[in-house]
């Protein structure tokens, strides 16, 4: 580099400043972009947003570089007429072939993933049907379809309803109504129904959605690994206080699952609805 | 014999205004189309600043949830439908002809047909503000059933949206015989410019996909009105129908909105350059490319609807993504080796490039379909729109507005303010879109109307809604450099930036009839190869 003359240095040096800043930027923000994620299928999809990501800040740096070292190094600087190069042969199949690859690897990747979070539920899974209607949820748990630890002998119909109501957005976090309750290290179906417009259950933490559609049943099976509380909310236009329809899933460990279960069992159905559950000895 | 007073037909004049609502010259019918347009893109960033006044901080009521889902509805109706989508057809209207060397269009009463139906359909889709219930607020996409709840300003918008479509179909079908049946002796179709090549494939695009948006939004009335079932599940209807067909229509009408401005820029960066397109033909083939592939990636919009043929639909979206590298790699092909200066239009070209690269790279953040699963309907999504749709196709439009404007109106816009209207866009485009990315991946689904403070979102909210404000800022130089160049004389050459194409080898502005003589039509170059002759190195 020292024996060229200076000008030319100082554009191989603005363009590399450029492509440095430019790499520096897109990794900053894509650091600050982490989407993260609580159940398996969520780092699975988050390992995929990674490999996009990586992607695309390689062609981004490489294709802005190029921009800007041929703005720097080709800027006019007489009135003599470039050489009139129209393109063609091998530069023009490698401007098919180069993007045909990136596509290909990507999409595959994104397949394998995809096969790999998709995979239906466990037949034990603990099931819980929700519904969205303007403007909140109901969370529905079967008695005879609590995952591990459901008694045997329960009745199927014998169900726990969790219904929501319209809410103001100044409701501090901690009163947010409804709350899912979800028992962690556990895989846990959701069966998605609307009977009123189209809905969409979107927790962000799950980095996953599915819509609930008038006339269909959609469902889906995640397995949450990290206890806390997690805000979630519709994620489709469903009128006018869509903005609204916020719930809370609270993932906890399966004592206090149950705990809870027994709680609402007694609430709602009376003591003979429990009589040998094991998370309610007690009662 | 007595005699009789005849008229005489060269002392009469009608007045200024008649002569604009009669006219059937394409450059005139142009002009209007622009004027309209350019209308609606202000109304709907009034609308945008709007949206960003109520959303700038967390817990606000400066707008009700009701105002909002109109106010925001509204926005993308005015932007896409009577903005971008029509102003490529005031771009080609005006420059088609003049590009292949017509005198005007094919059907010149026709087109004037097509541009009138666009001002009673804006209006009645705005009346909707002051009709019991308001305008329609079940966003752009009117998803059934929610589009099935609201009032007649949704019967409205549903009218206006096909009469504008009627519109789009008459002129596309205009286009497509002007440009296979009018062109200058010589101009083989891979001599055509290529802004008529990407208007020729949108033309083609609007004649296959709008009138299936008008069979939907046929049904979608009749089911308001008239108690049809087509998207009601409790009478055998299908919910996920609606959103089929809607996207069949809508995904092929996203390149309706790009692919002209692509064509802009590729007229603007060769002239600036001071050298020929790279890849011509690939880039024609490419934007065919696109304009077949685009019919089947509909369904990438309803992946969390839970009944799409997830591996096809992901599949093809991502094939999108080979032509349009293409594009990218003639764009930078063009640059390099050149001879590269700065005026305004081509710093819109150039700002143009890098931010559809970016609204490329954030769109296969959904092809990828799990990672879609987690950003669909999110605010990743609204700045994937809008590095597309403002990054690309406004940038192009006011890249054309500057690059036509001395051939159109005979003066030139002042550079300086020029420059300054492209550095505050770019600056404020940014600043508005790309928080955006950050606040989907944070769980800030779109369409919100509010959202609280404990979301934490409300940091990068206000620096949006600032971005937005520093865009209108933007248009503040734009304004005064058109009041500036009207206060001045038509001063401008046939041809002030030494460019390629027919339309700077007549007079600035052209006469009615377009040419007293046309220049031989050689290459895609005709005007490089007068000036040029044998010069031409390295064909
Ligand atoms: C003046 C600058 C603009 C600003 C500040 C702006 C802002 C916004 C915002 C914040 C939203 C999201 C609203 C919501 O989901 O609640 C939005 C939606 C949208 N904008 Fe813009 N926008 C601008 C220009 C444009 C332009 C030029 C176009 C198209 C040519 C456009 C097309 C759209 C579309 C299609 C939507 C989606 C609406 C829907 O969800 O139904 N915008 N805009
Ligand atoms: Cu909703
Ligand atoms: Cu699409």
């Amino acid at each position: 580099m020292l024996g060229m003359p200076l000008s030319r240095r100082l554009r191989l040096i603005s363009a590399t400043v450029a492509a440095a800043l430019l790499a520096l930027m897109a990794t900053a923000t894509a650091s600050a972009i982490q989407p993260g994620g609580i159940t398996d299928e969520a780092r699975k999809m988050n390992d995929l947003f990674w490999i996009v990501t990586i992607a695309g800040l390689v062609v981004f740096v490489l294709v802005g570089a190029a921009l800007v070292y041929a703005m720097i190094r080709y800027r006019r600087q007489g009135d003599e007429l470039p050489p009139q190069f129209h393109g063609g042969g091998k530069i023009e199949v490698a401007m098919v072939g180069v993007p045909v690859l990136i596509v290909i690897a990507l999409f595959t990747i994104s397949m394998i993933t995809l096969v790999d979070i998709d995979d239906p539920a466990e037949e034990d899974a603990l099931t819980v049907e929700i519904t969205g209607f303007q403007f909140s949820w109901q969370f529905s748990y079967s008695m005879a379809d609590l995952g591990t630890n459901t008694d045997p002998n329960a009745d199927p119909e014998d169900r726990i309803n969790i219904i929501g109501t319209l809410q103001p957005i100044d409701t501090p976090d901690d009163e947010i109504r409804p709350v899912l309750y979800l028992p962690v290290d556990e895989e846990v179906e959701f069966i998605l129904i609307s009977n009123d417009v189209i809905h969409s259950f979107y927790v962000k933490d799950f980095l996953y959605k599915l819509d609930l559609i008038p006339g269909r049943v959609n469902s889906f099976a995640v397995t949450p690994r990290v206890t806390g509380d997690y805000s979630a909310q519709c994620a489709e236009l469903c009128g006018t206080n869509h903005a609204l329809m916020r719930f809370i899933v609270r993932v906890v460990e399966r004592d206090e699952f149950d705990a809870w279960v027994a709680a609402e069992a007694a609430r709602q159905l009376g003591d003979d609805a429990l009589v040998s559950s094991p998370g309610t000895q007690g009662d | 014999m007595a005699t009789v007073a005849v008229p005489q037909l060269s002392g009469y004049h009608r007045p200024a205004v008649l002569d604009w609502i009669m006219t059937v010259d394409h450059k005139r019918l142009g002009i209007l189309y622009l004027y309209f347009t350019l209308f609606f893109f202000a109304v709907g960033g009034i609308l945008a600043l709007l949206v960003r006044t109520q959303l700038a901080v967390a817990d606000n009521s400066f707008v009700g949830n009701d105002a909002y889902n109109q106010i925001f509805t509204m926005h993308a109706s005015a932007m896409l439908f009577l903005f971008i989508i029509p102003v490529w057809a005031g771009f080609g209207n005006y420059l088609v002809p003049l590009q292949i060397g017509a005198a005007d269009m094919a059907f010149p009463r026709i087109n004037a047909l097509s541009f009138w139906m666009l001002p009673p359909a804006g209006i009645l889709m705005f009346a909707g503000f002051i009709v019991d219930g308001g305008a329609a607020d079940g966003g752009w996409t009117a998803y059934s059933p929610l589009a099935q709840q609201t009032g007649v300003g949704m019967d409205m918008w549903i009218i206006a949206v096909i009469v504008l479509g009627m519109s789009s179909t008459i002129g596309a079908a205009n286009f497509l015989v002007t440009m296979f049946r009018m062109r200058a002796p010589g101009m083989t179709m891979f001599r055509m410019p290529i802004f008529c090549w990407t208007m020729l494939v949108t033309a083609l695009l609007q004649l296959l996909a709008t009138p299936v948006l008008a069979a939907a939004l046929v049904m979608l009335f009749i089911d308001r009105n008239y108690g049809g079932q087509f998207f009601d599940p409790n009478g055998g209807g299908n919910v996920v129908l609606w959103q089929n067909v809607f996207w069949f229509y809508s995904h092929p009408a996203v390149y309706i909105m790009i692919l002209p401005g692509m064509g802009i820029i590729s007229e603007i960066l060769p002239v600036f350059s001071r050298k020929p397109l790279f890849g011509y033909k690939a880039f024609v083939f490419a934007t065919i490319g696109i304009g077949g592939l685009g019919f089947s990636v509909w369904a990438h919009h309803m992946f969390t609807t839970g009944s799409v043929l997830l591996p096809f639909f992901g599949f093809m979206t991502f094939m999108i993504g080979v032509p349009t590298g293409v594009k990218i790699f003639n764009w930078l092909g063009t640059l390099w080796g050149g001879s590269i200066s700065f005026p305004t239009p081509m710093l819109f070209a150039i700002g143009f490039v890098s931010m559809f690269l970016i609204g490329g790279i954030n769109g296969t953040y959904s092809a990828a379909v799990p990672v879609d699963f987690a950003l669909h309907d999110t605010y990743f999504v609204v700045a994937h729109i809008h590095y597309v749709l403002f990054g690309g196709s406004v940038f192009a439009v006011f890249g054309g507005l500057y690059y036509w404007f001395p051939k159109i109106w005979g003066r030139q816009l002042n550079e300086r303010l020029g420059k300054l209207h492209f550095a505050l866009m770019f600056v404020g485009f940014n600043v508005a879109f790309f928080p955006m990315h950050m606040l989907g991946l944070d769980g800030m689904p779109r369409r919100i109307a509010v959202y609280a403070d404990s979301a934490g979102w409300e940091a990068l909210n206000m620096l949006s809604t600032g971005g937005a404000f520093l865009i209108a800022v933007s248009m503040i130089p734009f304004l005064i450099a058109v009041v500036m160049a009207f206060m001045r004389p038509k001063d401008q050459p046939d041809d002030p930036w030494e460019a390629n194409t027919l339309e700077w080898a007549t007079t600035s502005p052209p006469p009615d009839y377009n040419f007293d003589s046309l220049p031989p039509v050689r290459s895609e170059r005709p005007l490089f190869d007068a000036r040029h002759g044998d010069e031409e190195q390295g064909h």
